[in-house]
């Protein structure tokens, strides 16, 4: 089986979700080549073949042109599947590859199961298993789903590239708004979710995140409601973390969010639903009603 | 001597055509004042409460003349009563000699005023009066030296206490000098009965004969003139509530307590929907702002104002007929404020006790209704939320509605859809359905009726809100969506008897259904529980136990429901301390109106203020029978910090484990 | 101008989802039905275009299923679209992601549709591929994911967002079709007045047979819970014995407490 992994570049510097790609391919047990649109000052710890554009010339958001070096690197490899990570270069490049070799997507892949690709559905609550009619088709993997694998060596670049303008003109980056407080250093994130009820309760969950000498986190629902500031957002576009440990409060685990936290070190969860799709990467999940739960611990630990 | 006074005494005969017709001319300028209200009034929409006539006519009658409505609140209430009485002596005093003078004597020649009688009309009238003006200091000496807390003094307070002051005090003073001249030497035993005039005589014994007649001659002059005055300035002040006040008691509405306009949402003609601007309230609601005498009461017991919210139910009231006068086009969200409108609980503490039948509720209902259908606004985004999450499934909370029913898995009860032959329809609400705490409430419910031998059925995920938060914040068309859809299942059981455990569901189905088709005996599980033990349907074992009760608004104050609910915990052993409000001065728990949905975000929380009460009986426990209050009360012991002190449970709890075990 | 807003009728997702008969997809008896959140963003960002737009814009609202979409058709007119097509399909949800596009580009091609608005993601399925699917199929300019809008004189000038919070600025001419985001705006609340507007609107019904033009691409063989993860311990009862037995296996698996 013969993979093409899409690579990521941004801002000027090789992402490392690219290296997931990596991971699902050696879990898929198949042979790879890869392409990026990023810069030879900054290629990817691999030893295969690298189709190398210049994101200078091509621009690091630029979909047709990037769909066009894609194609071209296809018709080279002929590969059976084309991955891409399910970020929002890949989830925004994807369906146009797909749609322009009429072929199958399955998207935001979470495992393999025998011959088909299981995704997540429903809120992440359930599962599909989907398989492409021809056996070829786009893939994206889910961000975070698959391990960081790092091949080692120096690719063979073959430089690519496109010319025109493309539909498409990229303006600039903005800045996310200034962080005060940096979850990606952290090692106890205690984090408010929609379960919490109110703003009024956010401090609760505060005094639980101090008494454990720990930082506030928020899931997005929270952030959007105004009750805590974006800068305490884990998710994917908020900060991702890997704390020693994670206390979710009223989280359901919305796959945003999970990417965000789920490889944090130890997993409490607290939530009044037992199925809740947090209790899958938790490693306690306690079935409880946050308010009543929380107090009374912080209550314990601080004494 | 004979008993008896000369009428028209110094002041001579000929006085009484002019007299006559001053008074009319008088009356006429009092008539024209009111007159000028009418195009004020009539920019509101027609409303008929001009029905029943006799009814009303006896209603008005005997609110007034017995003040019943002003001295249920003693401060400043028992002050009015008196001094309306007293007011109202003297008036008919003064109609009876006129009688006497215009009709009696040259007619008749019967002379009533005269021998016994007049002795007697002499003394109560003095007495009238003396009171009368005790009554008046006690006024003067409440608002300007007292200064009670919110109210408002301004120029009309001045010009009508100074006016009847005046009056009084001259009243006295022509009776004294006539006493002076013709009485206090000449009959003493018979001034005697005039100790008021007796007193004001005094004044004059050092004056001249001649000077006398000159000062009782002005003096009687001066008297008429403030009382032409009196007559005038009517309805230019606040004196125009002698009038509007009492008309209120004629206009007051029939219709059960807390009953809403049901819009008809066919009409495809409809633009307006709730009210923008003051045309699109009822005359009735302008004519309210008349009726009204800033006595503040309403203000006093509303608990939005209480804890600092910007809401009082006086000001709106005020603010309606300003914009009738000033500012007809004026937006009425704008002047009352978002705010404002939608701390209301609907408590309608204010409507009750307002001695002015003043009708505060439905005009913050209208204005919400204009927020919500007109501009889509929520008093808040978890409002929002709440009320989506209605309209998917059926409950606030945006739980699956098929597991509506789970909470009753393994009870002794039918689902309706399997077996709808049952006594009863157990409407549970989304409460008790679904929150953890008030799903006990149900459960001991099902245990009760249990016992009683009552077969309930309950509709489980057939039922929905029953969609009374969402059309008290002013969503008549989602609340008549969802009540359509229970409506159309209720009916489809045929179902004879509905009861529920939430006083909202309860005025919903009983009376708001009735305007949408549903009109079957609905109950709320008290007066059913009392029922089922007056014809030891239930028997309990009473245990003894020391409570206060909390008087759920929707339940006392709206469907006068109050003995019952004592009536069966006392049979459960309970010993009541009761609150200082409680019954119809019951303090809300701040759920009602649909802010069962909301966060209180602005003042004190209002469950707190309940909570102290509470605990001030010294009673270790607190007992209601509503899912919101039961709701906000374990909230406020827990925020307030009366975890050690009070324990909130409901009725249904109590009497569930006191059931007597049968042999 | 003419615009177009997608829209998918989704299950509450509070729901608990059972397989259908056919374990494929889940079974859709006692599920509450709603718009897609992603989509309730995108109409309201058509409707406020419109809006600015005025006299001489027209807004049509499309969804493809069984009758029952029609009430999420009718709140999107009640929002502020001034009509609505919908495409009657019973087997909606056991077509790919393909069909459904070349559905709706089907219906789409030779209208004259200048600005397509769709979610980025419906939350049943997920696949966030209709809406860019759509505009390859067409050949429209496309962006996704954006949380900020502004159009003036034929360019769209639109903000995604990227991870980590930053966002990209993009610049494209119509015709396009930007798939929208949560947070793009505050969907509005629909009036009465507006309630009843919509219910004078027209929803032309065109049967799904008369667009349906492609193959399945992707097949669901299975459709079921996650598998339970081993390791993972669920903890039940007392507030005060959870709170007990979490301080130990604080104490126990982490350093947090000593």
């Amino acid at each position: 089986m013969k993979t093409l992994l899409i690579g990521e570049y941004r801002e000027g510097k090789l992402l490392d979700s690219t290296y997931e790609l990596f991971g699902f391919a050696a879990q898929l047990g198949a042979d790879t080549a890869m392409l990026l649109v990023g810069s030879d000052a900054q290629l990817p710890a691999y030893g295969g073949t690298l189709y190398l554009a210049d994101a200078s010339v091509c621009g690091e958001y630029s979909p047709d042109l990037h769909k066009q070096l894609i194609l071209e690197a296809v018709q080279k490899e002929n590969p059976d599947y084309i991955v891409f990570v399910h970020s929002s270069y890949g989830w925004d490049l994807a369906p146009r590859v797909a749609a322009s070799l009429k072929v199958a997507q399955v998207s935001e892949i979470v495992g393999l199961v025998d011959g088909g690709f299981e995704v997540g559905c429903c809120n992440a609550k359930m599962r599909r298993t989907v398989k492409p009619a021809s056996g070829r088709g786009v893939l994206t993997i889910q961000a975070g789903a698959y391990p960081v694998l790092q091949p080692g060596g120096s690719p063979a670049v073959q430089k690519i590239t496109a010319a025109g303008g493309g539909s498409l003109e990229f303006v600039g980056y903005e800045a996310a708004e200034k962080k005060d407080v940096d979850l990606g250093k952290a090692e106890i994130i205690v984090s408010a979710g929609r379960g919490i009820g109110k703003k009024d309760n956010v401090p609760v969950i505060l005094a639980l995140a101090k008494a454990l000498g720990g930082e506030l986190g928020a899931s997005r629902p929270v952030v959007d409601a105004g009750w805590v500031e974006h800068s305490h957002q884990v998710g994917t576009t908020g900060q991702t973390v890997s704390p020693k440990l994670y206390v979710a409060c009223g989280i359901s685990g919305a796959i945003q969010h999970l990417a965000g936290m789920k490889k944090s070190d130890f997993i409490i969860a607290i939530n009044k639903d037992k199925d809740a799709p947090i209790g899958e990467i938790a490693d306690v999940l306690v079935v409880a009603d946050v308010m009543q739960f929380v107090p009374a611990l912080t209550a314990k630990v601080a004494r | 001597m004979e008993a008896t006074r000369q009428i028209y005494w110094n002041i001579g005969h000929g006085v009484v055509i002019p007299m006559y017709i001053l008074a009319f001319a008088a009356v006429g300028v009092m008539l024209w004042g009111f007159r000028q209200r009418l195009p004020i009034w009539r920019q509101g929409k027609p409303l008929d409460r001009f029905d029943r006539y006799d009814e009303r006519v006896k209603r008005m009658i005997t609110e007034v003349f017995s003040q019943v409505k002003i001295y249920r609140v003693t401060d400043g209430g028992l002050f009015h009563s008196l001094f309306f009485w007293s007011f109202l002596l003297l008036f008919a005093g003064t109609m009876l000699v006129m009688i006497q003078a215009d009709f009696f004597t040259p007619l008749l020649q019967v002379n009533l005023l005269s021998g016994e009688f007049y002795k007697a009309f002499s003394l109560v009238l003095d007495l009238a009066g003396i009171l009368a003006l005790l009554m008046l200091a006690g006024f003067f000496i409440r608002r300007f030296v007292i200064q009670p807390k919110g109210l408002e003094i301004v120029k009309d307070d001045y010009i009508v206490l100074q006016l009847l002051f005046a009056i009084l005090i001259t009243g006295f003073l022509i009776e004294g000098a006539r006493m002076a001249a013709t009485e206090l030497q000449q009959n003493p035993a018979l001034a005697l009965f005039s100790p008021g005039g007796l007193l004001a005589g005094q004044l004059f014994t050092a004056l001249t004969p001649d000077a006398l007649l000159v000062t009782h001659k002005i003096l009687w002059w001066l008297h008429f003139v403030l009382v032409l005055g009196f007559f005038c300035a009517i309805p230019y002040t606040k004196l125009r509530h002698i009038f509007t006040t009492s008309a209120n008691a004629f206009l007051a509405p029939f219709e059960a307590k807390g009953s809403i306009a049901t819009i008809n949402l066919e009409d495809e003609s409809a633009v307006q929907f709730g009210a923008a601007t003051i045309s699109d309230l009822s005359w009735k609601d302008i004519f309210d702002a008349d009726a009204c005498t800033s006595c503040k009461r309403c203000q006093d017991r509303c608990p939005a104002h209480t804890t600092d919210k910007p809401l009082s139910p006086m000001k709106i009231v005020k603010q309606i007929g300003e914009l009738a006068e000033s500012n007809p086009a004026g937006s009425l969200v704008e002047t009352v404020s978002q705010d404002a409108l939608w701390s209301c609980t609907t408590c309608r503490a204010c409507q009750d006790v307002c001695p002015a039948n003043i009708e505060h509720v439905n005009k913050i209902l209208e204005m919400r209704r204009n927020l919500t259908l007109m501009e889509g606004a929520f008093p808040g985004d978890e409002v929002r939320t709440a009320v989506s999450n209605i309209e998917v499934n059926g409950n606030p909370f945006g739980l699956a509605y098929a597991a509506r029913g789970d909470w009753s898995d393994g009870l002794p009860l039918t689902v309706m859809e399997q077996d709808s032959d049952v006594d009863i329809l157990y409407f549970v609400g989304c409460y008790a359905s679904f929150d953890k705490r008030n799903q006990a409430v149900a459960r001991n419910f099902i245990k009760v009726c249990a016992a009683a031998g009552v077969k309930v059925g309950i509709l489980g995920k057939e039922e929905k809100c029953c969609g009374e938060p969402v059309r008290k914040l002013g969503n008549e068309y989602l609340y008549q969506m969802t009540a359509a859809e229970n409506i159309e299942v209720i009916k489809a059981y045929n179902v004879k008897k509905i009861v529920t455990t939430c006083p909202h569901c309860f005025n919903t189905l009983a009376r708001d259904y009735k305007d949408l088709g549903l009109d079957i005996p609905v109950e709320h599980y008290s007066t059913y529980i009392n029922t089922l033990l007056n014809s030891e349907k239930l028997t309990l074992t009473p245990e003894p136990f020391n409570f206060t009760y909390h008087d759920s608004c929707y339940l006392g104050r709206y469907m006068d429901i109050i003995e019952q609910p004592r009536a069966i915990l006392s049979r459960a052993g309970g010993s009541i301390t009761e609150m200082d409000k409680s019954r119809y001065d019951s303090f809300c728990c701040s759920a009602g109106g649909g802010r069962i949905m909301a966060e209180e975000k602005m003042g004190s929380k209002i469950s707190e203020a309940r909570i102290r009460m509470a605990t001030e009986t010294g009673a270790p426990l607190l007992v209601s029978n509503c899912p919101f209050c039961l709701t906000m009360f374990e909230d406020g012991i827990k925020t307030g910090g009366a975890e050690e002190v009070l324990r909130v449970r409901d009725l249904a709890e109590i009497v569930a484990e006191r059931i007597a075990v049968t042999q | 101008m003419k615009l177009l807003v997608c829209i998918k009728q989704v299950p509450d997702l509070e729901s608990r989802f059972k397989p259908d008969a056919a374990g494929v997809w889940y079974n859709e008896t006692d599920l509450a039905f709603r718009m897609n959140e992603y989509d309730e963003y995108a109409v309201e960002q058509a409707v406020q275009l419109r809006e600015k737009l005025g006299e001489g814009t027209e807004l049509t609202v499309l969804s493809i299923g069984p009758d029952r979409v029609v009430e999420a058709i009718k709140k999107a007119l009640a929002m502020g679209c001034d009509n609505a097509v919908h495409i009657q399909d019973t087997a909606v949800s056991a077509k790919d992601p393909w069909q459904i596009s070349s559905i709706i580009s089907t219906y789409v091609q030779g209208k004259g549709f200048d600005l397509i608005f769709t979610g980025m993601q419906s939350q049943d399925r997920g696949s966030a591929q209709v809406g860019v699917t759509v505009a390859e199929q067409l050949g429209f300019a496309c962006t996704t994911t954006i949380v900020g809008f502004d159009y003036a004189d034929g360019t769209v000038t639109a903000k995604r967002e990227l991870e980590g919070g930053i966002k990209g600025v993009v610049k494209l001419k119509t015709p396009a079709l930007v798939t929208c985001q949560l947070g793009l705006n505050v969907p509005r609340y629909p009036t009465l007045p507006n309630i009843m507007k919509a219910k004078r609107k027209e929803i032309t019904v065109i049967p799904v047979a008369d667009l349906l033009t492609a193959d399945l691409l992707a097949t669901t063989t299975s459709f079921h819970p996650p598998a339970k993860k081993g390791g993972g311990i669920v903890l039940e009862g007392d507030v005060g014995e959870l709170v007990d037995k979490v301080i130990a296996i604080l104490k126990d698996k982490t350093a947090v407490l000593r």
